[in-house]
């Protein structure tokens, strides 16, 4: 007879409960899945192609992220650094939003290597909001904690401490944008719009659905009663998406008068100015990044690379093993530090820095990039047996590595098998049809045959890939000499 | 009925070539989109029979790089008037450019059973036979070609064969009498500057390449062909002002930075100087010339391990090559490791014909070794060289060179030689550094970059100059054991035709 009296009380316990709990079991459950979304920045085929919203679609050099032979001088040139797509050089940091050039058309985009455009295999529109969302209902056995679609929003919108976990939760943990963005309309409503944070939740919904100029304007709005620098890091993206990068370095330096010194907005200037192929502004800010902050991975790791590819290997090697000194420890740095004291001729520690990085190599991309700068170390001792079992293995690791067959082919053509270099080289450039080398050996190998009709088409795109390479241009004149003479 | 039909024929009858004027006058104003209006609308009032539309519409095809194309509009021209040398030797032509030599071959002399005296039927005849290898018979289609009508790019491929076989002078004959013809052709010129520069013969040599300057104060063959005679001769500044010229028109050139880093080497900049071959070697890691002196920088900088390293990949890349099994050994001896060092010296000896400081230098291994039996050997050897060498030209040696094997003569009480006029009267205790010093000499032509070879245009042949060994032997102050200090050395190159492009590659992070 007990029971019955104990029942209700209880119930009335966990009703008094219930919101602190509720409200703290969404917010750990969000935590889980928290991605920052400043750095969630992706760009599926459907937005890079089929969404227009640049304004000019000409626009002048130096002012647009889309046009990559926009350089002003001062970075390297292709025949030192490599590039990823048509002109933009590899970066030293891969962030998730970080873009190699854009595909033109639909067709190109599905042809290139998945990986080839973005840090993540692209998808056909920013799938992975979607499946961020069904990963997480996967780790809870019992379904979904809050069934979304019989909550009564503006109910929870009444109460701010509780809207706010709810809105967090159905953003970051459930990614349903339509509904977080009802919830933040009818709070922001409540809050009589004098809420910032609610005004930056609703651009963040808008931009999540690629509405960028609502998103501007609750971000602007935003920035006016508030300063933040989440906010400004906000606007400045959405300026990016819109390709101007001129309105978001104005952005950023507005907001460095307000909030001198910090780290992210400077951060942002350089990243602008790398996309812009600026190398030698991007690399004076990193320094100011590091003037802030000396352990900054990314600024430490892009101004290492750039000295490396500016014939400062040693200088780049100090840069990496500060990296080292911090605790990093992961296949790419050691890859990197074994190229720098190669290239510093620090002979002692190469080797075991590239064995530490073949242990740590993750997956297959990475061992194939060990190997590949293995070869290049063996190529440099004289060893072309050698630097041909790396290459060869680097193959076997990664099938598409456009590199590795382009030098190859180098290697076989040393012991005049013609045919054989053909092929690779033809492997090479259909498989990157952005390194200028496959064309260019491609093109100097059939004139030496003969073959002269090839020896133009090959030359043709390797100008396109590097138009500033001297060799080709004499090729190209030399093979019109050719056809001309009657 | 057939009255009428007759009356109405013949006025509507085309006229064929009514419109050629036209194509003809387009076509050489280079307007080749209008051309190609007309050309379409002339065929398709002609049916395709109007053999001078076909005839320009192939050779816009040709210039826009579509052979295959132009081809077939060939073969229909000739079907359309097979009587017609042109358009056989049109046919011939895209066979050619399209790699097909023998085919090419059989339609040239089809051509020339219409027309015998035509000097491009020759020429390309000779150039077809060229390319399969058969040189006899280039050079005779070649000299039939000269004889019917001389002509600058005869005078070229000739000039070629005669290469491609060896044979030096007469290729600067044929090119001495190609630049009789045409005095202002800048290819001609540095070509044979070139090829006077291989044969040593520098007054003629800067006479044709400043002939070649002043007429294209930019080629860049020719200014860096300039500039490694400037450095030959020490004048390091002013080869650098040439350099400067046209670095900016050839940022990326290999030979150019090599260039560059051995002048600085020879005002002994040498931090700049490795800077410059490192980058030279960056661009281009299968010249074996760059590793050289690279080696070559770094032994007289004292870092012997480096300087291993680069030695030893230029040996492999070349391994034919004594003075860099000398310098190896040098490294070696001073990386403590006598051995090899031996082994070493004992490979440049048996590959080295006519340079005494390989035999110095072992001479002073052994004798520093206690070996003084095989030093006295080596020494003799040495001197054979040094008689040798003396009756065949007039070099002078380097007097520090001298110094050292004149003390080491004395130390071996060799009695004086008759090489070396005053003997030096130093006591036994003085050691000598061994010289580290050559130059790098005579490479077969075309050694060049191996790879440049296999992939080099057919324009170059591989080019290479000789110079003469401006050793310097350097003699340390007496106590210092073993300290190599290495005389200038420059081993300019000429532009090669072709480098291969690796680059290195880091992995994103």
């Amino acid at each position: 007879m007990e029971k019955p009296i104990y029942r209700p009380v209880l119930k009335m316990c966990k009703i008094s409960y219930l919101k602190a709990a509720w409200s703290l079991k969404t917010r750990a459950l969000t935590e889980m899945v928290y991605v920052d979304e400043i750095d969630m920045d992706e760009e599926g085929i459907a937005e890079m192609i089929l969404d227009e919203n640049a304004i000019a679609q000409v626009a002048r050099p130096g002012t647009s992220l889309k046009l990559p032979g926009t350089s002003q001088g001062g970075g390297p040139s292709p025949a030192v650094r490599p590039v990823t797509q048509s002109g933009r050089p590899i970066t030293g940091f891969v962030r998730p939003s970080t873009q190699g050039g854009r595909p033109s058309t639909m067709e190109q985009a599905m042809k290139t290597p998945r990986t080839a455009l973005t840090a993540r295999p692209i998808t056909s529109a920013s799938g992975r909001y979607i499946r961020l969302g069904t990963a997480s209902m996967i780790t809870n056995p019992d379904g979904p904690f809050i069934n979304l679609s019989r909550l009564n929003l503006s109910k929870y919108a009444q109460k701010p401490k509780l809207a706010k976990a709810l809105f967090e939760y159905i953003f970051h943990h459930e990614n349903d944008v339509k509904n977080a963005l009802d919830l933040a309309a009818l709070a922001t409503e409540h809050a009589q719009f004098k809420d910032w944070w609610w005004k930056v939740q609703i651009g963040k919904c808008y931009y999540r659905l690629g509405l960028y100029r609502e998103a501007e304007k609750q971000y602007k709005s935003a920035l006016k009663q508030q300063d933040m620098v989440d906010t400004i890091l906000y606007l400045a993206k959405v300026y990016l998406r819109l390709d101007q990068p001129l309105t978001a370095l104005n952005l950023f330096k507005q907001g460095l008068d307000r909030f001198p010194g910090e780290v992210t907005l400077i951060c942002g200037i350089a990243r602008i100015y790398e996309e812009m192929n600026n190398i030698s502004s991007a690399a004076d800010y990193y320094k100011d990044v590091l003037k802030q902050d000396n352990t900054h991975v990314e600024a430490i790791a892009c101004i290492g690379s750039n000295h490396f590819y500016s014939d400062q290997p040693e200088i780049a090697l100090r840069f990496y093993r500060r990296l080292l000194q911090m605790g990093v420890y992961n296949c790419q740095l050691f890859n990197n530090l074994g190229l720098c004291c190669f290239y510093a001729q620090q002979y002692d520690m190469t080797l075991s820095s590239f064995e530490r990085a073949l242990f740590l190599a993750e997956n297959e991309e990475e061992t194939a990039d060990v190997w590949y700068n293995l070869g290049h170390v063996a190529v440099g001792i004289g060893d072309l047996n050698l630097a041909y079992q790396c290459f060869k293995l680097t193959l076997v690791n990664n099938n598409n590595y456009a590199e590795a067959y382009n030098n190859l082919a180098v290697l076989e053509m040393r012991k005049g098998r013609v045919e054989q270099a053909r092929v690779l080289l033809q492997t090479a450039s259909s498989l990157a049809p952005h390194l200028y080398e496959p064309h260019y050996n491609f093109a100097i190998l059939s004139e030496k045959v003969g073959d002269l009709q090839r020896s133009f088409t090959a030359a043709q795109k390797s100008e396109e890939a590097f138009p500033g390479h001297v060799d080709t241009k004499q090729l190209i004149k030399q093979l019109k000499q050719h056809f001309t003479m009657l | 009925m057939p009255k009428k039909k007759r009356k109405k024929e013949a006025p509507e009858l085309p006229i064929l070539e009514s419109k050629n004027w036209l194509i003809y006058l387009l076509y050489v104003h280079r307007d080749y989109e209008e051309c190609k209006a007309v050309i379409k609308e002339q065929l398709q009032e002609s049916h395709g029979l109007c053999e001078y539309a076909v005839y320009v519409q192939a050779l816009i095809f040709r210039l826009e790089g579509k052979i295959q194309e132009s081809l077939e509009l060939f073969q229909t021209c000739s079907i359309l008037n097979p009587r017609s040398a042109d358009n056989l030797k049109q046919v011939a032509r895209s066979l050619f450019l399209l790699g097909k030599h023998k085919a090419a071959i059989e339609v040239y002399s089809e051509a020339a059973k219409l027309d015998e005296k035509d000097w491009e039927i020759s020429h390309n005849l000779g150039v077809c036979y060229m390319h399969l290898k058969h040189f006899n018979k280039a050079q005779d289609q070649l000299n039939n070609a000269l004889e019917l009508n001389r002509h600058d790019l005869t005078y070229m491929m000739l000039g070629k064969i005669h290469l491609l076989e060896g044979e030096v002078d007469k290729a600067i004959e044929v090119y001495k009498k190609a630049v009789e013809f045409s005095p202002e052709n800048t290819d001609l010129l540095t070509t044979l500057g070139l090829l006077y520069l291989q044969r040593g013969d520098y007054q003629k040599a800067f006479e044709h390449l400043g002939n070649a300057l002043t007429y294209d104060p930019t080629n860049y063959k020719a200014t860096l062909a300039a500039g490694s005679m400037m450095q030959v001769h020490g004048d390091h500044d002013v080869a650098l002002s040439k350099y400067r010229v046209v670095a900016s028109a050839a940022p990326e050139s290999p030979p150019l930075w090599n260039n560059i880093g051995m002048c600085f080497f020879g005002k002994k900049k040498y931090v700049a100087a490795i800077s410059c071959l490192k980058r030279a070697n960056y661009l281009a890691p299968f010249d074996w010339k760059i590793l050289y002196n690279l080696g070559l920088v770094h032994l007289t900088m004292q870092q012997y391990a480096s300087a291993f390293h680069f030695l030893s990949a230029a040996i492999s890349l070349q391994p034919k090559m004594g003075e860099l099994y000398m310098l190896l050994a040098v490294a070696l001896t001073n990386l403590e490791d006598m051995e090899n060092a031996k082994r070493s010296y004992e490979q440049a000896v048996a590959l080295d014909k006519c340079n005494p400081l390989v035999n110095l230098n072992y001479a002073i291994l052994l004798y520093n070794q206690g070996d003084k039996q095989g030093a006295l050997c080596q020494y003799q050897e040495m001197e054979k060289k040094v008689s040798m060498v003396k009756e065949s030209s007039a070099l002078d040696f380097d007097p520090e060179m001298v110094e050292v094997a004149q003390k080491m003569g004395a130390a071996l009480q060799v009695g004086e030689s008759l090489v070396w006029t005053k003997p030096s009267k130093e006591s036994k205790s003085k050691q000598r550094a061994p010289a580290g010093k050559a130059s790098s000499t005579q490479q077969p032509l075309g050694s060049n970059q191996a790879l440049g070879q296999a992939m080099s245009s057919a324009a170059g042949y591989g080019k290479t100059l000789q110079l003469p060994p401006g050793a310097g032997a350097a003699a340390k102050p007496p106590s210092l054991p073993l300290e190599p200090e290495p005389g200038p050395d420059t081993s300019p190159e000429v532009p090669a035709e072709a480098e291969e492009q690796s680059k290195s590659r880091e992995a994103g992070d």
